[in-house]
Order: C-alpha cells, then structure tokens, then sequence
C-alpha cells in the first residue's frame, strides 16, 4: 500500500479531476424520500413554481460530490476523515440529466499537533457541463481533511 | 409560517435519531465508502477504533428531521402554512466526536438572525444554529443553517 497518497504528497495549488457523473431523476428522487422530501425534489409537477422543476437536495449533492471525492482521491490516499465543512454554496438548481463533474484544488497544508498526521484544506467544485462546451459551478465546499504522514508511518 | 412569524432566540428540538451499524453502512456503501464507514473489521484498525458514521450522513439526518418536525406542526395545525424552503448553503459544518453505532442524537435549531434578501424580496433569509447532541448531552456536530422562507403575502392573515 506504499502507492497511496500521504499528506506529504499533497501542495497549494494542486488541482485534482474527480470524475464525471450523469444525475438521475430516480437517484434524485431516492435521495430526498430517505432524507429530504420537500415537494421540490420529489414531485416534478409541484417543483414547477418553486425552482422551475425537479431538482436534487443540496444534501445529496454533497454527498454526491463525497462519493466522487472517494472514488476519485481519498479512495487512494491515507485519508483519516474530516473534522469539518467551512462553507457550502448551493448555487443553482441542478436537475436530472444534468452532466456534473467535480474538481478539488488544494488551498492549504499544515501539520497537525497530534503525531502522524496532516491537515489539507481543500476547495471542492462541482460543475455542470453546458452545450457551449462551457462549465458553470453549481455546487462548492471548503473543507479540512486529515491525512497520514507517510514518514514515520512504516 | 411566513417569514414574520419566526421567532429569534428560541431553541427547536427538531427531533432524535439513532445511528446502527446497518443504517451507517448503507448510507456510507452509497456516498461515502471510505474502510472506517463500511467495514468494521477495517474500522477497527482505523484511528476511530471502530465504525463511525459519515459525517455527511450526521448532516443529512438534520434535514430530514427538519423536514419531520415542520410538516408535522402543520399537520396537527400548529402552523397555518405550508412554507417551501430554499436554501443558499450552510456553513461551519463541525463534526466534533465520532458518531458511532448505537448513538442518538437530539438535533436542535435556534434562528439567530433574519435579513434581507434583495434578489428575491418576497423572500427572508433565516439563520440559525444547529446542534446536535448524544445521550450524556455531549455536542456531537454543529453548523449554521441559512435559508430562505417566503414573506407573508399582503393581506394574508
């Protein structure tokens, strides 16, 4: 398990590529029965006037975007789990059929008081993809995360 | 509710949740399948010396709790409306001690602050401080909610 990401291998200004995913309307709907089931993300019909149609959670975008961050980095680096989330903008409506990709760029490192481990502090950004080939950012959180040091970690 | 009819200052129980291996593991198989959420065998050599919950799983038990206690009071006619919610993001989301199964947690909601919306004026923007809290009352997660609720239309009572 030598290949995996250890804090020292993470530096401001890094920009990771986490994926792509295409959100569905059953996954949508599946999300908000369990956790959020206000008319909006359930009932397109009773979603017209409100956000001008079906559309997901913010809490399932998050953790959308939690499973794209596994699959995508921690799921290969000495992740150790986050003390926290600083800000979580909800930008836009997203809706099925939505194309959403996810990017995590590094703002910050800094070791931790507590032996063997580091802090990185990310900004993670999920966009839509737009026919004009342009990508607009619907959904972004800062968070914290903590990972092994790789010296000292034999 | 409209957005006048809020109080500031007062404290919600919105309701309580008790976290199990089982619903961990689902939630964490889904959206977050990292060894400490999925696998107890794993966990158990992990820092967290077993199973704990995802912190994205704490934080979408709020939601659905909200969601309980609000059409709940409007269902036993303890609130004449039915008010959609919006909302913009939230923010200083804390996960301070590992959830781990067998936990409930009692989440609270105290408003703090109502302002302005200018982009959407028939709107108010709440803020609010959220907690939740286990057994012994220890402060488990916090965060601070901001949404947006619908102004009391003129001439509604």
């Amino acid at each position: 398990m030598t290949d995996l990401l250890h804090f020292e291998d993470f530096a401001a200004g890094q920009v990771y590529a986490l994926g792509t995913h295409v959100l569905t309307a059953d996954e949508i709907v599946e999300f908000a029965q369990q956790f959020d089931p206000q008319p909006q993300h359930l009932d397109p019909a009773a979603a017209k006037d409100l956000l001008g149609g079906l559309a997901a959670s913010g809490w399932h975008l998050c953790a959308l975007a939690m499973r794209m961050i596994v699959d995508g980095l921690f799921g290969r680096a000495a992740s150790l789990g986050a003390p926290g989330v600083e800000d979580v903008q909800w930008r836009k409506p997203v809706r099925a059929g939505d194309r959403l990709s996810l990017d995590a760029e590094v703002l910050e490192t800094r070791p931790s008081s507590r032996a063997g481990r580091g802090y990185v502090r990310f900004r993670f950004s999920m966009r839509r993809a737009n026919e004009g080939g342009n990508a607009e950012r619907v959904m972004m959180f800062v968070s914290t995360a903590m990972f092994a040091l790789r010296k000292g970690n034999a | 509710m409209w957005f006048e009819d809020v109080p500031l200052g007062e404290k919600t129980i919105l309701g309580s949740y008790t976290f199990t291996e089982e619903n961990i593991i689902a939630f964490a198989r889904k959206y977050d399948p990292q060894p400490f959420h999925i696998d107890r065998q794993a966990a158990a050599r992990s820092i967290y010396g077993g199973l704990i919950a995802s912190g994205w799983h704490t934080a979408a038990v709020w939601m659905k709790l909200m969601i309980a206690y609000r059409y709940g009071r409007v269902a036993a006619g303890e609130e004449r409306t039915q008010a959609n919610y919006v909302s913009p993001g939230v923010r200083d989301m804390r996960w301070l001690k590992p959830v781990k199964p067998g936990m409930t947690l009692t989440y609270t909601n105290e408003t703090f602050a109502k302002r302005d919306w200018p982009t959407l004026p028939q709107f108010g923007l709440l803020e609010g401080k959220n907690e939740a809290r286990d057994q012994e009352g220890t402060l488990v997660y916090s965060f601070i909610n901001r949404v947006l609720i619908a102004r009391r239309p003129a001439g509604s009572p």
